[in-house]
């Protein structure tokens, strides 16, 4: 594992931040997030990012995203200035290049474990022979290939995860992005969860970036980064303890 | 199939299938909106109802004279040397022949009378006393079972509607009254025997009872009145003649119409006093059932949230999204109608009574109409779209990030 340098070994980046600055709120309560923040990380990197609550983790998840503007910089992803790119363009950019994992898995509690990992496909022009099969690849790629025809509440929270990772991937995006995906889980499912990104990172070379304040779940990353006061910072022992 | 029915039929299925979860506030629009809808069709129903049996019946062959420029029998007056002299006229007048060669006229008169109903209650209907020729100037009617009265004998005939309602009709067609007069009903200060059911198929003659004209007037203290003449007319041209030998007949003003047009002209302004009072009750309700049906769609976009948010994020449009909801309404509307609409059905064919405009019981059936099941439906649905659209343009601006931050 290797701590934080600002540009990660094998820039330049395939995700760059350049003097980044983001707030929130208005006027007299405006608070700030980070200031000048950069950052390269480089193709099929797996990154975690620590940091204490109110660090501004989960709006540079937002903003890696392209779902929360930045105020101030540039941010590049794959070459892409989504600073430049209006909203339409950021959701339609995220839909080829991008795939969010959530904490709390947002399935669709309606649909099967399967039609919950096509919704992403749904956009693209598939036949429906076509989806069906990508679908069954990714959830065999989880280790649910049998689950396809169950309901979320049928399944544990490690598989829930798990279909959230192949909705995720379904569409073979470049970049996952995962807001503290074993947040919810217990020690076994977090195992289970990190343990596919890992293979998603080693074998079919994702980038990923990760928000976790699970100190085991940033160690199956290649690179930790520490966030705090607005500022990245090497991430310690006493972090990763 | 393109992406955006993809899009939509995911969200509306998402949209739907998440019902039962909010099964209380979505009955709740679902009962508003049927409430609104069988008030509606209720009302349509009476309408529809009042102006089958009004207007039922009415023949263009057949013309009635009223005096004084009234329109209802009630307040007509006529001469009888005006009656006199149109019978002396006769095909002068415009008016046809019998198979003897007599000018088909019946002098009439309508007497409020009180008569007891099955139920023990007293009401007024109509008795009318008409001439030999009145039941042969009323093509629209017939003797279902027993005789028509005899001339100068107390006996009556009553409408099958009413006689039902009076219990004196068991619809069978070996009633009392087929073989004469078995059963007797008291009006006014004499017992009358009943001796024939009249069918009029839902005309206003169902409503009424005929009597001989002469015992009519002499039992009530009415001798020398007419109140309309009824005539039958010779030919297309028979109402233009009659109309022409009127000032001829007397110096009283009276006017000749069609019995078609004498009936549409009374049934037009109660069918429209029903619907002016529907419809301003039935859109007040609307008014209610938009709100509660804006506050269920409300609801509906916030339990949802999370699920809208997360499929913006995975790239679902805003387009998407608003149909959905707007399809969600619109489906808890349609379920409204159905639920309305069936409740309304129970409804149709029922008998019910109301005064007729001389003051005597018009019983008529309710009628359930296409035309009114349409109107209730169509109301229902923009009562939908009204309660949908608005939480529909908040599900389509939902900010993904702020729903996702909220968290479930």
């Amino acid at each position: 594992m290797t701590p934080f340098p600002p540009s990660l070994p094998g820039s330049p980046g395939f995700i760059r931040l350049d003097g980044v600055s983001k707030s929130h709120g208005r006027g007299a309560g405006r608070v700030a997030i980070f200031s000048n923040l950069s950052l390269e990380i480089p193709r099929g990197d797996f990154v975690a990012i620590m940091g204490p609550s109110g660090s501004g983790k989960s709006t540079l998840l937002n903003i890696l995203a392209g779902l929360d503007p930045v105020d101030a910089g540039r941010v590049a992803i794959d070459g892409c200035d989504l600073s430049a790119m209006g909203e339409d363009a950021r959701a339609a950019w995220r839909t080829t290049t991008l795939g969010i994992i959530f904490q709390f898995y947002n399935l669709m509690p309606m649909l099967t474990a399967a039609e919950n990992v096509e919704l992403p496909l749904l956009l693209r022009p598939l036949s429906g022979r076509e989806r069906r099969e990508r679908v069954a690849t990714v959830l065999d790629l989880v280790g649910l290939g049998g689950w396809a025809r169950h309901h979320p509440r049928e399944m544990s929270g490690g598989q829930r995860q798990r279909v959230g990772i192949a909705r995720a991937i379904v569409t073979d995006p470049a970049l996952l992005l995962c807001d503290e995906p074993t947040g919810d889980l217990d020690r076994r499912s977090a195992g289970e969860a990190l343990d596919i990104l890992g293979r998603l990172n080693r074998e079919l070379g994702k980038t990923i970036v990760m928000v976790t304040h699970d100190p085991a779940a940033a160690r199956s990353a290649r690179h930790v980064l520490h966030l705090d006061k607005g500022a990245f910072s090497p991430a310690g022992p006493e972090v990763l303890s | 199939m393109s992406s955006l029915p993809r899009q939509c039929f995911v969200l509306t299925r998402a949209a739907l299938a998440g019902l039962p979860g909010r099964l209380a506030i979505s009955l709740s629009m679902v009962a508003s909106i049927a409430l609104v809808v069988a008030v509606l069709i209720g009302f349509l129903a009476v309408a529809a109802g009042l102006e089958r049996t009004l207007g039922a019946g009415g023949s263009r062959e057949v013309a009635v004279i009223l005096g004084g420029g009234a329109f209802q029998e009630i307040a007509s007056a006529i001469p009888p040397d005006a009656a006199r002299s149109l019978q002396a006229d006769g095909t002068a007048a415009g008016i046809a022949l019998d198979d003897r060669g007599r000018p088909l006229l019946s002098r009439e008169i309508a007497v409020p009378v009180e008569a007891t109903a099955a139920d023990g209650q007293r009401r007024m209907v109509a008795l009318r006393g008409m001439e030999a020729a009145g039941p042969r100037l009323r093509p629209g009617s017939s003797i279902r079972t027993g005789r028509l009265f005899a001339p100068g004998m107390r006996e009556i005939v009553i409408g099958e509607t009413l006689a039902r309602d009076l219990g004196l009709d068991t619809g069978s067609s070996d009633a009392g009254p087929k073989t004469g007069s078995i059963r007797r009903l008291r009006l006014g200060p004499v017992d009358w025997a009943v001796v024939g059911i009249v069918a009029a198929q839902g005309g206003a003659a169902d409503s009424e009872i005929w009597g001989d004209l002469d015992l009519v007037r002499a039992v009530f203290d009415r001798q020398g009145d007419i109140q309309a003449l009824r005539v039958a007319l010779d030919g297309p041209d028979g109402l233009a003649a009659l109309r022409a030998a009127l000032p001829g007949a007397t110096p009283s003003p009276l006017d000749a119409m069609t019995e078609a047009d004498l009936l549409a002209g009374q049934s037009a302004p109660v069918t429209r006093l029903v619907a002016l009072l529907g419809w301003p009750i039935t859109l007040l309700m609307a008014v209610g059932a938009s709100a509660g049906a804006l506050n269920t769609m409300m609801s509906s976009v916030s339990e949802r949230r999370i699920e809208i948010a997360t499929l913006r994020v995975l790239g679902f449009s805003r387009l998407a999204t608003f149909t959905a909801t707007v399809a969600e309404a619109m489906a808890l509307s349609l379920a409204g109608a159905v639920l309305g609409a069936a409740v309304a059905l129970i409804l149709d064919g029922w008998s019910t009574s109301t005064l007729g405009a001389d003051g005597t019981a018009l019983v008529f059936r309710l009628a359930v109409t296409p035309a009114g099941l349409m109107k209730a439906g169509t109301l229902a649905l923009a009562i939908g779209v009204l309660g949908g659209v608005l939480p529909a343009v908040a599900a389509a601006r939902l900010s993904p990030l702020e729903s996702l931050k909220a968290g479930p």
